[in-house]
Protein backbone atom coordinates (compact mmCIF):
# COMPACT_ATOMS: atom_id res chain seq x y z
CA UNK A 1 0.00 0.00 0.00
CA UNK A 2 2.17 2.50 -1.29
CA UNK A 3 2.39 5.73 1.43
CA UNK A 4 -1.31 4.76 2.90
CA UNK A 5 -1.56 6.31 6.10
CA UNK A 6 -2.12 3.84 8.78
CA UNK A 7 -5.24 4.11 10.40
CA UNK A 8 -6.17 5.26 13.72
CA UNK A 9 -6.48 1.33 14.91
CA UNK A 10 -2.95 0.65 13.95
CA UNK A 11 -1.40 3.43 15.38
CA UNK A 12 -2.97 3.62 18.74
CA UNK A 13 -1.69 -0.55 18.80
CA UNK A 14 1.63 0.73 17.72
CA UNK A 15 1.60 3.80 20.07
CA UNK A 16 0.44 1.21 23.24
CA UNK A 17 3.69 -0.54 22.35
CA UNK A 18 5.86 2.12 22.90
CA UNK A 19 6.17 3.50 18.95
CA UNK A 20 6.76 6.88 19.66
CA UNK A 21 6.93 7.72 15.71
CA UNK A 22 3.30 6.33 15.34
CA UNK A 23 1.90 8.99 18.34
CA UNK A 24 3.89 11.59 16.43
CA UNK A 25 1.43 10.56 13.38
CA UNK A 26 -1.56 10.38 15.73
CA UNK A 27 -0.86 14.34 17.01
CA UNK A 28 -0.39 15.33 13.51
CA UNK A 29 -3.54 13.81 12.46
CA UNK A 30 -5.21 15.11 15.15
CA UNK A 31 -3.44 18.27 16.31
CA UNK A 32 -6.06 20.96 14.41
CA UNK A 33 -9.13 18.77 15.50
CA UNK A 34 -7.46 18.66 19.67
CA UNK A 35 -6.42 22.76 19.01
CA UNK A 36 -9.80 23.66 17.93
CA UNK A 37 -11.74 21.90 20.57
CA UNK A 38 -9.63 23.71 23.14
CA UNK A 39 -10.29 26.91 21.38
CA UNK A 40 -13.88 26.30 21.48
CA UNK A 41 -13.33 25.92 25.36
CA UNK A 42 -10.64 28.56 26.39
CA UNK A 43 -11.45 31.17 23.63
CA UNK A 44 -7.88 31.53 23.72
CA UNK A 45 -5.42 30.48 21.26
CA UNK A 46 -2.46 30.75 23.73
CA UNK A 47 -4.12 28.36 26.23
CA UNK A 48 -5.61 26.23 23.87
CA UNK A 49 -2.12 25.47 22.24
CA UNK A 50 -1.46 24.28 26.39
CA UNK A 51 -4.28 22.42 26.64
CA UNK A 52 -4.12 20.52 23.42
CA UNK A 53 -0.28 19.82 24.15
CA UNK A 54 -0.79 18.93 27.62
CA UNK A 55 -3.92 16.26 26.56
CA UNK A 56 -1.81 14.59 24.05
CA UNK A 57 0.89 13.96 26.24
CA UNK A 58 -1.73 12.79 29.04
CA UNK A 59 -3.66 10.75 26.36
CA UNK A 60 -0.09 8.92 25.65
CA UNK A 61 0.39 8.49 29.15
CA UNK A 62 -3.29 6.83 29.48
CA UNK A 63 -3.19 4.92 26.30
CA UNK A 64 -2.93 1.39 28.66
CA UNK A 65 -6.34 2.17 29.93
CA UNK A 66 -7.71 3.16 26.33
CA UNK A 67 -10.07 0.33 24.97
CA UNK A 68 -8.39 -1.62 21.86
CA UNK A 69 -10.21 -1.12 18.70
CA UNK A 70 -12.67 1.88 20.11
CA UNK A 71 -12.70 5.18 17.79
CA UNK A 72 -9.28 7.84 18.82
CA UNK A 73 -11.05 10.76 17.85
CA UNK A 74 -13.71 11.32 20.62
CA UNK A 75 -11.64 10.19 23.42
CA UNK A 76 -9.12 12.13 22.67
CA UNK A 77 -11.72 15.04 22.40
CA UNK A 78 -12.32 14.34 25.98
CA UNK A 79 -9.19 14.44 27.19
CA UNK A 80 -8.55 17.95 25.30
CA UNK A 81 -12.19 19.51 26.47
CA UNK A 82 -11.54 18.33 30.03
CA UNK A 83 -7.59 19.92 29.54
CA UNK A 84 -8.70 23.10 28.31
CA UNK A 85 -11.78 23.69 31.19
CA UNK A 86 -8.92 22.83 33.93
CA UNK A 87 -7.42 26.32 32.20
CA UNK A 88 -10.32 28.47 31.38
CA UNK A 89 -10.37 29.63 34.36
CA UNK A 90 -7.16 31.01 34.88
CA UNK A 91 -7.07 33.03 31.11
CA UNK A 92 -10.69 34.58 29.84
CA UNK A 93 -9.00 36.71 27.23
CA UNK A 94 -11.24 37.50 23.93
CA UNK A 95 -10.58 38.49 20.55
CA UNK A 96 -13.80 39.28 19.29
CA UNK A 97 -13.18 41.71 17.62
CA UNK A 98 -10.31 40.18 15.80
CA UNK A 99 -11.75 37.35 15.19
CA UNK A 100 -15.05 39.12 13.57
CA UNK A 101 -12.75 40.83 10.95
CA UNK A 102 -11.47 36.72 10.50
CA UNK A 103 -14.78 35.97 9.50
CA UNK A 104 -15.29 38.77 7.48
CA UNK A 105 -12.02 38.12 5.56
CA UNK A 106 -13.00 34.95 5.01
CA UNK A 107 -15.95 34.28 3.05
CA UNK A 108 -15.19 33.40 -0.25
CA UNK A 109 -19.00 33.31 -2.71
CA UNK A 110 -17.85 34.47 -6.05
CA UNK A 111 -21.03 34.01 -6.98
CA UNK A 112 -22.42 36.02 -4.43
CA UNK A 113 -23.43 39.62 -4.80
CA UNK A 114 -20.71 42.03 -2.54
CA UNK A 115 -24.63 42.96 -0.85
CA UNK A 116 -25.08 39.27 0.06
CA UNK A 117 -21.97 37.91 0.90
CA UNK A 118 -21.64 41.52 3.45
CA UNK A 119 -24.93 39.95 5.08
CA UNK A 120 -23.70 36.71 5.39
CA UNK A 121 -20.46 37.71 6.52
CA UNK A 122 -22.23 39.66 9.30
CA UNK A 123 -24.52 36.98 9.77
CA UNK A 124 -21.32 34.71 10.46
CA UNK A 125 -20.12 36.90 12.73
CA UNK A 126 -23.40 37.28 14.72
CA UNK A 127 -23.39 33.69 15.13
CA UNK A 128 -19.75 33.35 16.21
CA UNK A 129 -20.89 36.14 18.70
CA UNK A 130 -23.84 34.45 19.72
CA UNK A 131 -21.77 31.01 20.38
CA UNK A 132 -19.58 32.94 22.62
CA UNK A 133 -22.21 33.42 24.69
CA UNK A 134 -23.40 30.01 25.32
CA UNK A 135 -22.49 28.16 28.21
CA UNK A 136 -18.96 26.10 27.32
CA UNK A 137 -21.52 22.83 27.45
CA UNK A 138 -23.61 23.85 24.65
CA UNK A 139 -20.53 25.25 22.52
CA UNK A 140 -18.99 21.86 22.66
CA UNK A 141 -22.02 19.78 21.71
CA UNK A 142 -22.93 21.81 19.29
CA UNK A 143 -19.03 21.86 17.92
CA UNK A 144 -18.64 18.34 18.35
CA UNK A 145 -21.74 18.04 16.05
CA UNK A 146 -21.61 20.89 12.75
CA UNK A 147 -18.14 21.54 12.96
CA UNK A 148 -16.47 18.35 14.10
CA UNK A 149 -18.68 16.10 12.22
CA UNK A 150 -18.81 13.97 15.41
CA UNK A 151 -21.45 10.77 15.15
CA UNK A 152 -23.83 10.56 17.90
CA UNK A 153 -22.23 7.87 19.51
CA UNK A 154 -18.87 9.26 19.06
CA UNK A 155 -20.39 12.61 20.87
CA UNK A 156 -21.23 10.44 23.82
CA UNK A 157 -17.94 9.12 24.29
CA UNK A 158 -16.34 12.76 23.95
CA UNK A 159 -19.22 13.98 26.59
CA UNK A 160 -18.96 10.92 28.32
CA UNK A 161 -22.86 11.20 28.65
CA UNK A 162 -25.38 8.46 27.66
CA UNK A 163 -25.80 8.32 24.25
CA UNK A 164 -29.78 8.73 24.68
CA UNK A 165 -29.29 11.99 25.96
CA UNK A 166 -26.74 13.52 23.32
CA UNK A 167 -29.81 14.05 21.00
CA UNK A 168 -32.02 16.24 23.84
CA UNK A 169 -28.22 18.20 24.82
CA UNK A 170 -28.18 18.84 21.05
CA UNK A 171 -31.29 20.17 20.98
CA UNK A 172 -31.42 22.36 23.90
CA UNK A 173 -27.85 23.39 22.89
CA UNK A 174 -29.47 24.77 19.81
CA UNK A 175 -32.45 26.26 21.41
CA UNK A 176 -29.98 28.88 23.42
CA UNK A 177 -27.95 29.47 20.42
CA UNK A 178 -31.26 30.91 18.92
CA UNK A 179 -32.08 32.41 21.82
CA UNK A 180 -28.80 34.10 21.56
CA UNK A 181 -29.00 35.37 18.95
CA UNK A 182 -30.33 39.07 17.68
CA UNK A 183 -33.84 40.25 16.38
CA UNK A 184 -31.88 42.19 14.14
CA UNK A 185 -29.51 40.83 12.06
CA UNK A 186 -30.59 40.08 9.08
CA UNK A 187 -30.77 36.35 8.36
CA UNK A 188 -28.76 35.05 4.94
CA UNK A 189 -30.54 32.06 2.61
CA UNK A 190 -27.21 29.76 3.74
CA UNK A 191 -25.94 26.17 2.22
CA UNK A 192 -29.18 25.73 0.08
CA UNK A 193 -27.43 25.24 -2.87
CA UNK A 194 -24.91 22.67 -1.82
CA UNK A 195 -27.65 20.79 0.65
CA UNK A 196 -30.29 19.74 -1.71
CA UNK B 1 -34.57 37.58 5.43
CA UNK B 2 -36.19 36.95 8.60
CA UNK B 3 -35.92 36.97 12.50
CA UNK B 4 -33.04 34.35 12.81
CA UNK B 5 -34.87 33.50 16.24
CA UNK B 6 -37.69 32.21 13.96
CA UNK B 7 -34.93 29.32 12.42
CA UNK B 8 -35.55 25.82 12.91
CA UNK B 9 -33.46 23.50 14.13
CA UNK B 10 -32.72 22.09 10.77
CA UNK B 11 -32.02 25.89 9.47
CA UNK B 12 -29.69 26.67 12.54
CA UNK B 13 -27.86 23.85 12.20
CA UNK B 14 -27.25 24.55 8.37
CA UNK B 15 -26.14 27.88 9.07
CA UNK B 16 -23.10 26.52 11.76
CA UNK B 17 -22.50 23.83 8.84
CA UNK B 18 -21.66 26.76 6.80
CA UNK B 19 -19.65 28.46 9.45
CA UNK B 20 -17.74 25.77 10.29
CA UNK B 21 -15.08 26.35 7.60
CA UNK B 22 -15.23 29.90 8.17
CA UNK B 23 -14.94 29.71 11.67
CA UNK B 24 -12.29 32.07 12.64
CA UNK B 25 -9.34 29.54 14.55
CA UNK B 26 -6.15 31.15 15.40
CA UNK B 27 -3.71 29.26 13.19
CA UNK B 28 -3.03 25.26 14.47
CA UNK B 29 0.07 25.42 16.29
CA UNK B 30 2.69 22.19 15.62
CA UNK B 31 1.91 19.95 18.54
CA UNK B 32 3.63 17.11 17.30
CA UNK B 33 7.25 17.99 17.95
CA UNK B 34 6.88 19.19 21.51
CA UNK B 35 4.53 16.39 22.25
CA UNK B 36 6.86 14.29 20.90
CA UNK B 37 9.93 16.08 23.30
CA UNK B 38 8.03 15.80 26.54
CA UNK B 39 7.07 12.50 25.81
CA UNK B 40 10.39 11.05 25.49
CA UNK B 41 11.41 13.51 28.33
CA UNK B 42 9.35 12.62 30.57
CA UNK B 43 9.47 9.01 29.87
CA UNK B 44 12.12 9.08 32.94
CA UNK B 45 9.04 9.98 35.40
CA UNK B 46 7.23 6.81 34.85
CA UNK B 47 6.97 4.98 37.72
CA UNK B 48 9.28 1.88 35.95
CA UNK B 49 8.97 -0.66 38.99
CA UNK B 50 4.80 -0.13 38.87
CA UNK B 51 5.05 -0.94 35.34
CA UNK B 52 6.74 -3.56 35.21
CA UNK B 53 5.01 -5.52 38.09
CA UNK B 54 1.34 -4.12 36.11
CA UNK B 55 2.22 -6.29 33.15
CA UNK B 56 2.79 -10.04 33.41
CA UNK B 57 4.06 -10.58 29.90
CA UNK B 58 6.78 -7.55 30.63
CA UNK B 59 7.57 -8.93 34.13
CA UNK B 60 8.19 -12.67 32.72
CA UNK B 61 10.32 -11.05 29.95
CA UNK B 62 12.09 -9.07 32.17
CA UNK B 63 12.61 -12.16 34.52
CA UNK B 64 13.89 -13.94 31.37
CA UNK B 65 16.40 -11.53 30.10
CA UNK B 66 17.63 -11.25 33.53
CA UNK B 67 18.24 -14.79 33.82
CA UNK B 68 20.33 -14.69 31.16
CA UNK B 69 22.68 -12.02 31.39
CA UNK B 70 23.09 -12.04 35.22
CA UNK B 71 23.04 -15.68 35.20
CA UNK B 72 26.27 -15.56 32.66
CA UNK B 73 27.76 -12.99 34.60
CA UNK B 74 27.85 -14.71 37.71
CA UNK B 75 28.97 -18.19 36.28
CA UNK B 76 32.99 -17.56 37.57
CA UNK B 77 34.75 -20.73 36.12
CA UNK B 78 36.31 -19.16 33.20
CA UNK B 79 36.32 -22.42 31.31
CA UNK B 80 32.50 -22.78 31.67
CA UNK B 81 32.34 -19.02 30.51
CA UNK B 82 34.28 -19.20 27.47
CA UNK B 83 31.71 -22.07 26.19
CA UNK B 84 28.93 -19.97 26.78
CA UNK B 85 29.39 -15.81 26.75
CA UNK B 86 31.99 -13.49 26.39
CA UNK B 87 32.26 -10.55 28.25
CA UNK B 88 34.43 -7.50 27.78
CA UNK B 89 34.52 -4.92 30.34
CA UNK B 90 34.98 -1.12 30.95
CA UNK B 91 34.58 -0.22 34.46
CA UNK B 92 30.54 0.58 35.04
CA UNK B 93 29.88 -1.72 32.36
CA UNK B 94 29.69 -5.04 31.81
CA UNK B 95 28.90 -6.63 27.99
CA UNK B 96 28.06 -9.61 27.22
CA UNK B 97 28.04 -11.88 24.58
CA UNK B 98 25.23 -14.74 23.74
CA UNK B 99 25.69 -17.23 20.99
CA UNK B 100 21.40 -17.75 21.04
CA UNK B 101 19.83 -14.44 19.84
CA UNK B 102 18.23 -12.86 23.15
CA UNK B 103 14.55 -12.30 23.85
CA UNK B 104 13.30 -8.88 21.88
CA UNK B 105 11.57 -6.25 24.30
CA UNK B 106 9.07 -3.57 23.03
CA UNK B 107 11.35 -1.27 20.35
CA UNK B 108 10.77 1.86 22.68
CA UNK B 109 10.64 1.35 26.83
CA UNK B 110 10.58 4.63 28.97
CA UNK B 111 14.19 5.63 29.66
CA UNK B 112 15.24 6.12 33.25
CA UNK B 113 17.90 8.65 32.82
CA UNK B 114 16.88 10.07 36.21
CA UNK B 115 15.43 13.58 37.00
CA UNK B 116 15.72 16.40 33.89
CA UNK B 117 17.46 19.52 35.37
CA UNK B 118 19.90 21.94 34.28
CA UNK B 119 23.67 21.85 33.86
CA UNK B 120 24.21 23.92 36.68
CA UNK B 121 22.10 21.45 38.76
CA UNK B 122 23.23 17.97 37.18
CA UNK B 123 27.28 19.42 37.73
CA UNK B 124 26.41 19.89 41.57
CA UNK B 125 25.02 16.69 42.15
CA UNK B 126 27.85 14.54 40.48
CA UNK B 127 30.93 13.73 41.71
CA UNK B 128 33.41 14.40 37.96
CA UNK B 129 33.21 16.91 35.90
CA UNK B 130 30.40 16.82 33.35
CA UNK B 131 31.84 16.52 29.74
CA UNK B 132 29.88 18.30 26.81
CA UNK B 133 31.11 17.28 23.21
CA UNK B 134 31.36 20.52 21.04
CA UNK B 135 30.60 18.29 17.96
CA UNK B 136 27.01 18.70 18.71
CA UNK B 137 26.88 21.55 21.71
CA UNK B 138 24.83 21.39 24.30
CA UNK B 139 22.01 19.00 24.69
CA UNK B 140 18.23 19.86 24.65
CA UNK B 141 17.86 18.03 27.84
CA UNK B 142 20.14 16.82 30.88
CA UNK B 143 19.12 14.33 33.44
CA UNK B 144 20.59 13.58 36.94
CA UNK B 145 20.79 10.78 39.10
CA UNK B 146 22.00 11.72 41.90
CA UNK B 147 21.27 8.48 44.12
CA UNK B 148 23.95 6.27 43.04
CA UNK B 149 27.77 6.63 44.07
CA UNK B 150 29.26 9.43 42.06
CA UNK B 151 25.95 10.17 40.09
CA UNK B 152 25.22 9.57 36.82
CA UNK B 153 24.33 12.69 34.20
CA UNK B 154 22.74 11.95 30.84
CA UNK B 155 22.87 14.44 28.12
CA UNK B 156 19.72 14.42 25.45
CA UNK B 157 20.03 15.45 22.12
CA UNK B 158 16.41 15.40 19.74
CA UNK B 159 17.56 13.84 16.13
CA UNK B 160 18.04 16.97 13.79
CA UNK B 161 19.93 16.62 10.17
CA UNK B 162 22.88 14.79 10.44
CA UNK B 163 21.77 12.82 13.18
CA UNK B 164 18.86 10.81 12.67
CA UNK B 165 16.40 9.61 15.14
CA UNK B 166 16.90 6.60 17.31
CA UNK B 167 13.81 4.59 17.98
CA UNK B 168 14.91 2.60 20.38
CA UNK B 169 15.03 6.13 22.86
CA UNK B 170 13.05 8.62 20.75
CA UNK B 171 16.13 11.04 20.62
CA UNK B 172 19.20 11.44 18.12
CA UNK B 173 22.08 11.05 20.91
CA UNK B 174 22.07 9.87 24.06
CA UNK B 175 25.11 10.75 26.20
CA UNK B 176 25.85 8.85 29.89
CA UNK B 177 28.82 9.66 32.36
CA UNK B 178 29.24 8.47 35.09
CA UNK B 179 31.89 6.60 37.97
CA UNK B 180 32.15 3.65 36.48
CA UNK B 181 35.19 3.07 39.19
CA UNK B 182 32.57 3.52 41.81
CA UNK B 183 29.77 0.88 40.42
CA UNK B 184 31.51 -1.50 38.54
CA UNK B 185 27.97 -3.49 37.88
CA UNK B 186 25.77 -0.35 37.21
CA UNK B 187 25.27 -1.44 33.49
CA UNK B 188 25.07 -4.85 31.88
CA UNK B 189 24.65 -5.49 28.13
CA UNK B 190 23.60 -8.38 26.17
CA UNK B 191 24.88 -8.61 22.82
CA UNK B 192 23.17 -11.36 20.67
CA UNK B 193 24.84 -12.92 17.17
CA UNK B 194 23.59 -10.12 15.10
CA UNK B 195 25.38 -7.41 17.49
CA UNK B 196 29.56 -6.72 16.95
CA UNK B 197 31.42 -5.68 19.78
CA UNK B 198 34.46 -4.37 18.38
CA UNK B 199 37.31 -3.01 20.80
CA UNK B 200 38.61 0.44 20.33
CA UNK B 201 40.61 2.74 21.60
CA UNK B 202 39.50 6.17 22.26
CA UNK B 203 42.06 9.20 23.19
CA UNK B 204 43.98 5.41 24.34
CA UNK B 205 41.71 4.85 27.08
CA UNK B 206 40.54 1.08 25.97
CA UNK B 207 36.28 0.87 24.99
CA UNK B 208 33.85 -0.86 23.13
CA UNK B 209 32.35 -0.30 19.68
CA UNK B 210 28.53 -2.19 20.16
CA UNK B 211 26.83 -1.91 16.83
CA UNK B 212 24.43 -3.72 14.34
CA UNK B 213 21.59 -5.36 15.42
CA UNK B 214 20.21 -3.28 18.76
CA UNK B 215 21.35 -5.08 22.05
CA UNK B 216 19.53 -5.48 25.30
CA UNK B 217 21.25 -3.19 28.25
CA UNK B 218 19.98 -3.57 32.10
CA UNK B 219 21.21 -0.42 33.98
CA UNK B 220 20.86 -1.18 38.00
CA UNK B 221 22.80 -0.32 41.19
CA UNK B 222 22.56 -3.46 42.75
CA UNK B 223 20.79 -3.79 46.08
CA UNK B 224 18.86 -0.29 45.83
CA UNK B 225 15.86 0.93 44.32
CA UNK B 226 17.45 3.82 42.74
CA UNK B 227 16.92 3.21 39.64
CA UNK B 228 16.44 -0.10 37.18
CA UNK B 229 15.85 0.05 33.29
CA UNK B 230 15.83 -2.73 30.97
CA UNK B 231 15.54 -1.84 27.54
CA UNK B 232 16.83 -2.57 23.63
CA UNK B 233 19.85 -0.51 22.89
CA UNK B 234 20.93 1.35 19.27
CA UNK B 235 24.66 1.66 18.19
CA UNK B 236 26.78 2.57 21.51
CA UNK B 237 30.42 3.25 22.45
CA UNK B 238 31.74 3.09 25.66
CA UNK B 239 34.83 4.02 27.33
CA UNK B 240 36.04 5.24 30.74
CA UNK B 241 38.39 7.58 31.30
CA UNK B 242 40.29 8.44 34.81
CA UNK B 243 37.40 6.69 36.71
CA UNK B 244 34.38 8.31 34.39
CA UNK B 245 32.58 6.04 32.03
CA UNK B 246 31.61 7.40 28.81
CA UNK B 247 28.83 6.02 27.04
CA UNK B 248 27.36 7.36 23.75
CA UNK B 249 24.41 5.89 22.07
CA UNK B 250 23.25 6.91 18.52
CA UNK B 251 22.02 5.51 15.25
CA UNK B 252 25.43 6.78 14.19
CA UNK B 253 28.27 5.47 12.04
CA UNK B 254 31.08 4.56 14.01
CA UNK B 255 33.32 7.35 12.51
CA UNK B 256 30.75 9.83 13.63
CA UNK B 257 30.66 8.92 16.86
CA UNK B 258 34.41 8.95 17.20
CA UNK B 259 33.96 12.41 15.57
CA UNK B 260 31.62 13.62 18.64
CA UNK B 261 33.38 11.50 21.17
CA UNK B 262 36.94 13.66 20.10
CA UNK B 263 34.99 16.27 22.04
CA UNK B 264 34.44 14.39 25.84
CA UNK B 265 37.62 12.86 27.91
Amino acid sequence: MEGRPLDDVALVERARQGDVNAYEALVQQYQQLAFRVAYQVTGDAAEAEDAAQEAFVNAYYALGRFRAGAPFKPWLCRIVANEARNRRTSARRRTVLAERALVAQSSGGSAQSPEAAAEADEFRSTLVAALKTLREDDRLILAYRLFFDLSEAEMAEALDCPRGTVKSRLSRALARLRAALPADIRMPVVGGESDG
Amino acid sequence: MADPRGMTDVELERALRDLAPRYPYPPTPNLASPVRLRITAQAVAQPRRLELWRDPRRLALVAAVLLVLLGAAALANPVTRDAIAHFFHVRGVIVNREASPLPSLSPVTPLDLGRRTTMADAQSRVSFTIAVPAEVGQPEAVYVVSGIPGGEVALAYTPRPGIPLVKQTGLGLLISEFRGDLIPGFITKGVGPGTTVEEVSVHGDRGWWIAGEPHIIYVQVAGTDQMETLRMAANTLIWEHAGVTYRIESGLSKADVFKIAAGLP
